[in-house]
């Protein structure tokens, strides 16, 4: 999980003193989540990482300023999407710049079959199930699953209402439960997992 | 019960995003539906589990990043190689150099004419400014860029003639309150024999006394970053309400073990400093650790020995425990207007002991 405090107190370094360490540690810490949102939005690997490196050179031209953000975590996500945007446009790929045809990239669930009793072919039913929700839903559920993103957060990155990330989390949800056949029946009988 | 309502609260309970009502509002679906229970563990369960963190490949992105602001690909708003300020700095020394020792040439002739007769070293010496208190008085400074320092007794503060021209460089030895004025262009640094902090503008206090065991530093608003000499790399950064405690004792120990293996031993961080909140006075709500500047003495859960060091800078006078037990007795207080004899009377009304007078030492004894 990235924290905004981590991340808060990482770019006081680098705002105080410079702080080389700091910046390195920054950019290690954000870059694989950076580059697969950049990669959602431009849909190539090389682009992707050009822009976290654009994202991290504006970050320290803007160094002194960056000790006051509210949400940094979400500073980069925003900044990272701003600048991608502004690339599609200059590109003349009006088509890419709805979140509607963002490409979302799932390190699926992951799992650690050690410690979970789940087979192989549950796993890949729930991989399935997360794989084909809808373009924004599955963005939303990335955001939240993987990159650990408040609702909030979510809903001011991709311009939505808090009422639509919760609902959207909650189809996504629904669905992974129906893949684990857990489904909630209003008649409350019939929830059980399979075990094997 | 309404399906999408269960969907929708138990996302949030699985993302720490539910408050108080909505959990409350979920054990009780859950308890009119308990065999949910299990389902619901095994959801929380995959939930849980985390992808490993891999960073590699970020290192090497990170190389890839630096060399493309090197190869000047991009136009970076600082010097090359990223390291700011190195290429830049170094001219601007050697500028400054030359500037200085013309200005040096131009103000010794000029002062050689206003002053004849008198020797230059006498102008040589002003270069460092140096105000100091004596035990048992207290001074307040006001720095060339405007910024003021209350000295507590016994403590002596520097700064060198080019103070406020690249850096606003202190030297403090003893206890000051710091009220910096902001420049963002020229930092302001505090160097003691422990610690160097670092700060932009902000208000705090620094207690460095060379014969103390710590040395502590509390910051009231803004942010400062102290640095522990010897150890570069170990930057601390506090906010406001904080205090860094750093045990002088353990450098010290330190550095001569280094000195003896010629190796940097392997002590933590961790126990050489440590970071508190300030004390506040249960009565006025006032901080423990800054009350010395309104003329008052106030000890939170001090061992007897380390009050008697206050003390003893307090009023100017020495004072000694010849008693193990009393020297680690905790005591609290405060004193304003008490003279030394009035405060020691004063003590002994919740600790029992004798003291004797001649001439400016205090022998305390059971």
């Amino acid at each position: 999980m990235i924290e905004n405090e981590k991340i808060r107190r990482l770019l006081k370094m680098i705002a105080l003193n410079n702080d080389q360490e700091a910046y390195k540690e920054l950019f290690v810490i954000l870059h694989y989540r950076l580059k697969q949102f950049a990669y959602s939005i431009l849909k190539s690997r090389e682009e992707a990482e050009e822009l976290v490196s654009d994202v991290f050179i504006r970050i320290w031209e803007k160094r002194d300023q960056l000790t006051l953000i509210e949400s940094p975590r979400l500073y980069f996500y925003i900044t990272t999407k701003n600048l991608a945007l502004t690339r599609l446009k200059k590109q003349k790929r009006e088509n890419s710049l709805s979140p509607e045809n963002w490409l979302v990239q799932l390190d699926s669930i992951y799992f650690d079959p050690e410690k979970l009793m789940i087979t192989e072919e549950l796993s890949r039913q729930i991989r399935k199930a997360v794989n084909e929700l809808p373009p924004k839903c599955r963005m939303i559920f990335k955001l939240i699953k993987e990159d650990e993103l408040k609702y909030r957060e979510v809903a001011e990155l991709l311009q939505l209402s808090v009422k639509t990330v919760e609902s959207q989390m909650a189809i996504a949800l629904r669905r992974i439960g129906k893949q684990l056949h857990f489904e909630v029946k209003s008649s409350s009988q019939t929830l059980s997992r399979k075990k094997s | 019960m309404n399906q999408e309502r269960f969907w929708v609260l138990f996302s949030k309970k699985i993302t720490n995003e539910a408050n108080l009502s909505e959990l409350e509002e979920f054990e009780k679906i859950i308890l009119e539906n308990p065999e949910w229970q299990y389902a619901v563990q095994n959801f929380c369960d995959i939930w849980d589990q985390k992808q490993p963190e891999n960073y590699i490949e970020a290192e090497d992105a990170f190389l890839i990043h630096m060399n493309r602001i090197n190869e000047g690909q991009i136009l970076f708003g600082v010097p090359q190689n990223g390291l700011p300020e190195i290429s830049n700095y170094r001219k601007k020394i050697k500028w400054y150099w030359a500037a200085a020792i013309l200005f040096g040439l131009l103000v010794s002739l000029v002062a050689f004419k206003i002053f004849e007769g008198k020797s230059s070293n006498q102008l040589l010496a002003k270069e460092i400014n140096e105000i100091s208190t004596r035990p048992g008085s207290r001074s307040k400074v006001k720095l060339p860029d405007g910024s003021t320092v209350c000295l507590n007794a016994g403590s002596q503060l520097t700064y060198n003639k080019e103070y406020g021209k690249e850096l606003r460089e202190v030297t403090l030895i003893g206890e000051g309150f710091f009220d910096v004025m902001k420049n963002k262009e020229v930092p302001f640094i505090i160097h003691t024999s422990s610690i160097n902090i670092k700060v932009l503008g902000t208000v705090f206090n620094v207690k460095a006394y060379p014969q103390d065991k710590l040395t502590e530093t509390s910051l009231i608003r803004g942010s400062i970053e102290v640095t522990i000499k010897n150890r570069p790399n170990n930057k601390i950064i506090l906010s406001p309400n904080e205090k860094l405690i750093v045990k002088n004792d353990e450098l010290i120990d330190n550095g001569k073990t280094e000195n003896k293996n010629g190796i940097i031993p392997p002590l933590s961080i961790n126990t050489l400093v440590s970071i508190t909140k300030l004390k506040y006075s249960p009565i006025d709500s006032t901080v423990t650790e800054t009350a010395w500047i309104d003329n008052k003495l106030v000890f939170r859960d001090e061992s007897f020995e380390d009050l008697a060091v206050q003390m003893g800078r307090w009023y100017d006078v020495s004072i000694e425990i010849n008693d193990p037990v009393l020297k680690q007795t905790r005591l609290n207080g405060t004193f304003q207007s008490e003279t030394v004899f009035q405060a020691l009377d004063a003590l002994k009304e919740s600790i029992p002991f004798r003291y004797q007078q001649t001439g400016n030492k205090i022998i305390i004894h059971r």
